[in-house]
Parts: structure tokens; C-alpha cells; sequence
């Protein structure tokens, strides 16, 4: 895809949702806006309720929205899944359990192929063993710990060239140090594969790990409180936890978490 | 009834412990692992046959001895076994015109529920607009259906292809409608977001993720097929007579060894059925055993 595009990546505007009968609406994202450049990776935190999991969803097409815009690469969000554009990794690897890790990772392929033409479609063999899965190829996911299961996931949503990734709490059911593990070799992979990147996350070394930005919400209704800048020199290795940079950086994050959770209460 | 417990607990389990399930089972192979082999082991030693067989030889006794104390309520064992032996060929012709009529019946039967279960599961509105009719239809006793199937088409096999498929059909066809539909959310948001046409989201993700309910369906049904094509002989025994006329007539003569073997004989294909049904479960039906399935 063409990076020198003015309206490459993702562009929230406004973007209202509630849900409820009518009467009885709550009102889960209230005037959100946010822009994800190409090939840079934002994450996006806050406490349960912030509606981080709902703008996902939106720019993921799974959510109609109730006012404003979401367009992918000057698109909207209908077009831009018709074109195969967007590469979903939801919080459980949500992979076919009759299927091997290669044919799971086929399956972007196969599906809608129409839109196939003039992309830059990856070899699903290649991709798997740069992911380190050379020898699980053949293998069914449920012969698969939880961490490769995720991988192949992601695999699945980065072979099909897409403009853009979302991902939602890829990590969350994973150990510490499986997630560890995971989160360098994703960082590794999108170094060489700069797609924009919106990845939801309850974790906030991990938001500081992995983005460039980082977007706070807050919650009742879902807003976004601040967004905070993450300076630290790519590429980045397990290091990166112990500098002082990245203990500043988390102070600020966690203080902005703080007043925004002080917001709900008060 | 007793599938979707199973299935509730599968899912339980890989939710919850979905770490612990998938390390234990990434250690094992597909077929031959050592835990199969273990669990083959398992199912050859003492502890696991003996006391179903223990159950069967009390069962045997307690009926040998009932039916000599009682000689016109029921036979003894030997008295079947030896009607069994001595009349061979009648009690075979008539197991194949009821293997016949189950094979017939059931094959329509599951083939039909299954479709229309995809039909009812793609277009909402055909659930609606035939799903009450379909009720209807199935809250009728088939033993009062039978009698008047066979005014209508004789006494040849037709009406009993008709009682078994339609026995058959309601278990199939709300078991795959259920599996049609629950398929995992997160699966089908990815399909979503490639813009997966309904098709390719039916070929690639319901069609084999229905299967386990399939299953639980057949595994209903069978048994009811043999219930259905034994009750359409009851009432309409016709010039080909089956395992379920046989016994009706013997009973009308008080000839209770032909009776109870005609009967024993309608268990067996039960029994064979279910067995041939789990058999090829275990095959299709590899990847939803063991808390496999990536949810």
C-alpha cells in the first residue's frame, strides 16, 4: 500500500455509540476522535467500561456507529473489509480446531478472494516460521500451547497484507512470561511489517512496550482523557523495562489511570 | 439431552483452564500418543469392564431365575437362545426388512433435518414461518400417525420408510440447527472483518463446527429409527413382516421365546448402530474431544 497517502490509516471522528433499548440508552463512547497513522502502533487502555473493546469492534465493522465517522485508508469501514483491509486478532486465537496451523493460516486467503488482486499476499509457510512455528505446520491448534495458538492468530491476520491490525487483549489469557515472550516476537515481526496498529490492552507495560502512542480512556461514558507519547527508540528489547525512560513513562500512564478511574468514583 | 452436557462441559473446561488443557494436550499426538495408548490400557483393564459386565451376569441370573418361577410371564434365557439358533433364517429375513426400513427411513430422515436445519439456520424467516408446523407435526404420536400412513400408502414398506424418517427428523433437525448457530463469535468476527460471504462463512466455519451437535443428534435419533420402523410394523405387519411384526404376532400366540428373541434382536441393532455411530464419531469428530477446540 502507499505510505505517502494523505489518508493512509485509521481516522475516528466523532464517533458516538450507545447501547440499550431506547429510553434506556448508556452511552458507551461519547465523541471519540483518533488517528492511527500508517505504520504506527497505538495502543489503547483504560478501566472495564472505558469502551475500548467498542471502538474496536467500530473499526473492525462489527459496530454500526451511532454518529461521526471511522474511515480506513480514506475509506469507510464497509469498504475497506471489502477490500481486505483490516486484519482482526480477537482476545481468544479463535482458530479451527479441524484445521492445521498452515490451513488456519490459509483461510484469509481463501475467503473473499476477490479481493486478492494487486496485494502483496504473504506465503502462510513462510510467515509461520518467521513467527517460529516451522515445526508446528501440520499440527492441529489444540495440540498447541495457548501462546503459539496466538501466534498463529496472528499470523492469520498479518498474511493477507492488510493496511491495517487491530487487536484486542491478543495476550490476556497468556502468563507473564509467555506474554513476555509474545510481545517481542509480534514487535519483532511488525518492525519489518509496519502496519497501523490499534491494540487494546488491560496491561500498561505492555501498552508502553509495544506503541508509539498510547491512548488513556475513560469510562462513563467512553472517552478519550489523554493521549501519551512513547519516545522510546525502536527497535526496542526486553531492556527497555529496566530504563528510566520507560519507569517515567509508566508513572504517567498509571497517573493518568488513576484520575480517570478517580472520575468514575467521585 | 445428555450431548449437550457434554458439550457445556467441554467448554467450561477449555475456558476456564484453557492454559492447563492445551499445555496437556500439545504433549500428545493426534492418534497413537502415548496418552491414547494409556487410555487404550485404561479401557482393556479389570476396573473398567468388570463391573458392567458383573451388572449384565446379575441381570442374566435374576431373569433366568424370574423365568423359572414364572414359566407363561417370561422365557428363560436358554428357551430364546435356542429359538434364536433353531429358526436362524426366519429371525435373519426379518432383521434385514427392519435393517431395511431403518436404513431407509433414517437416512431420509437425517438427510432432510439436516437441510432444512441449514435452511432454518440461513434464513430466520423460514424458522419462523416452519418451525411451528414442524411442532405440530412432531407433538402427534407417531403410533396414531402409523395406523392412518398406512390407509393412505398400503401395506408395503412406504409408510414404514415414512414413520422412521419422520421419528428421525425432529432430533436432527434441532440439534444441527442449535450447532449451525453456536459457532464461536470470535471465529466468526474474523471471518466478518475478510468480508466473508455466507457461503464461504457456512463451508468454512458452521457446516464442521455443527458437527459435534450433529452427533449428539444421530445419537438420539438412531435409536428412535428403530422405535419408529419396529411401530410401523406393529400396525401394518404386510406380506414382508420385520422384527417388530414378528413380535407382535408371537405375542398374540403367547410364544414368548420368539417374542423375547425378536425383541432381543431389535436391542442388538441398537446396539450396533450406536456402536458403528461411535466409531465414526471418533473419526470426524477428532478435534472436538479433549477440550481441543480454540475457544
Amino acid at each position: 500500500m502507499d505510505t505517502a497517502q494523505p489518508h493512509a490509516g485509521v481516522h475516528i471522528e466523532n464517533v458516538s455509540k450507545s447501547f440499550g433499548p431506547d429510553g434506556a440508552r448508556t452511552l458507551v463512547l461519547n465523541h471519540v476522535s483518533l488517528s492511527i497513522k500508517m505504520g504506527e502502533f497505538v495502543s489503547v487502555i483504560g478501566p472495564s467500561g472505558c469502551g475500548k473493546s467498542t471502538l474496536l469492534k467500530a473499526v473492525a465493522g462489527l459496530l454500526p456507529v451511532d454518529s461521526g465517522t471511522v474511515m480506513v485508508d480514506g475509506m469507510t469501514v464497509a469498504a475497506a473489509t471489502k477490500n481486505k483491509m483490516i486484519g482482526l486478532v480477537p482476545q481468544s486465537p479463535a482458530l479451527l480446531p479441524w484445521r492445521t496451523v498452515l490451513d488456519n493460516v490459509r483461510l484469509p486467503m481463501t475467503v473473499n478472494p476477490k479481493a486478492n488482486a494487486n496485494r502483496n499476499l504473504r506465503d502462510p509457510q513462510e510467515i509461520l516460521e518467521s513467527f517460529g512455528l516451522g515445526a508446528a505446520l501440520d499440527k492441529y491448534p489444540g495440540q498447541l500451547s495457548g501462546g503459539m495458538q496466538q501466534r498463529v492468530a496472528i499470523a492469520r491476520a498479518f498474511v493477507f497484507d492488510p493496511s491495517v491490525l487491530l487487536m484486542d487483549e491478543p495476550f490476556s489469557a497468556l502468563d507473564e512470561m509467555n506474554r513476555d515472550q509474545q510481545r517481542l516476537g509480534l514487535l519483532d515481526f511488525w518492525q519489518s511489517n509496519r502496519k497501523a496498529v490499534m491494540f487494546v490492552t488491560h496491561s500498561v507495560p505492555e501498552a508502553i512496550m509495544l506503541s508509539d502512542r498510547i491512548v488513556v480512556m475513560g469510562a462513563h461514558p467512553g472517552h478519550i482523557a489523554e493521549i501519551i507519547d512513547v519516545p522510546l527508540p525502536r527497535p526496542r528489547t526486553i531492556d527497555v523495562y529496566a530504563t528510566d525512560e520507560f519507569r517515567d513513562l509508566e508513572g504517567h500512564v498509571r497517573s493518568t489511570l488513576r484520575e480517570v478511574m478517580g472520575q468514575k468514583s467521585a | 439431552m445428555r450431548k449437550s452436557q457434554k458439550t457445556n462441559l467441554d467448554r467450561s473446561t477449555s475456558d476456564t483452564s484453557a492454559l492447563a488443557v492445551q499445555n496437556a494436550s500439545s504433549a500428545t499426538g493426534r492418534r497413537f500418543s502415548p496418552l491414547a495408548t494409556a487410555k487404550l490400557k485404561q479401557n482393556l483393564s479389570w476396573s473398567t469392564w468388570a463391573p458392567a459386565v458383573i451388572t449384565f451376569v446379575i441381570a442374566a441370573a435374576l431373569w433366568q431365575v424370574t423365568a423359572i418361577a414364572n414359566p407363561y410371564v417370561i422365557p428363560t434365557i436358554d428357551q430364546v437362545w435356542l429359538s434364536l439358533i433353531n429358526d436362524a433364517d426366519t429371525y435373519w429375513k426379518n432383521m434385514l426388512v427392519t435393517g431395511l426400513e431403518v436404513l431407509v427411513g433414517a437416512s431420509s430422515g437425517i438427510i432432510a433435518g439436516f437441510i432444512l436445519a441449514i435452511i432454518m439456520a440461513e434464513f430466520q424467516i423460514m424458522e419462523r414461518a416452519i418451525m411451528p408446523l414442524v411442532v405440530v407435526v412432531m407433538v402427534t404420536p407417531i403410533v396414531a400417525i402409523a395406523p392412518a400412513l398406512v390407509v393412505a400408502f398400503g401395506f408395503g414398506m412406504t409408510p414404514k420408510f415414512i414413520v422412521t424418517a419422520l421419528v428421525v427428523f425432529f432430533p436432527m433437525l434441532v440439534n444441527s440447527l442449535a450447532g449451525l448457530r453456536d459457532v464461536d463469535d470470535r471465529t466468526l468476527d474474523v471471518m466478518k472483518t475478510l468480508h466473508a460471504s455466507r457461503w464461504e462463512i457456512f463451508r468454512d466455519l458452521r457446516f464442521t463446527g455443527s458437527m459435534p451437535y450433529v452427533f449428539a443428534g444421530l445419537r438420539i435419533a438412531l435409536p428412535l429409527a428403530i422405535v419408529g420402523a419396529a411401530v410401523a410394523e406393529f400396525v401394518a405387519a404386510g406380506q414382508q413382516a420385520g422384527l417388530g411384526s414378528l413380535v407382535t404376532i408371537a405375542a398374540a400366540q403367547a410364544n414368548l421365546p420368539v417374542t423375547w428373541a425378536s425383541i432381543a434382536l431389535l436391542c442388538l441393532m441398537g446396539v450396533i448402530l450406536i456402536s458403528m455411530l461411535a466409531l465414526v464419531r471418533k473419526r470426524v469428530l477428532w478435534w472436538s474431544d479433549g477440550a481441543a477446540v480454540g475457544r
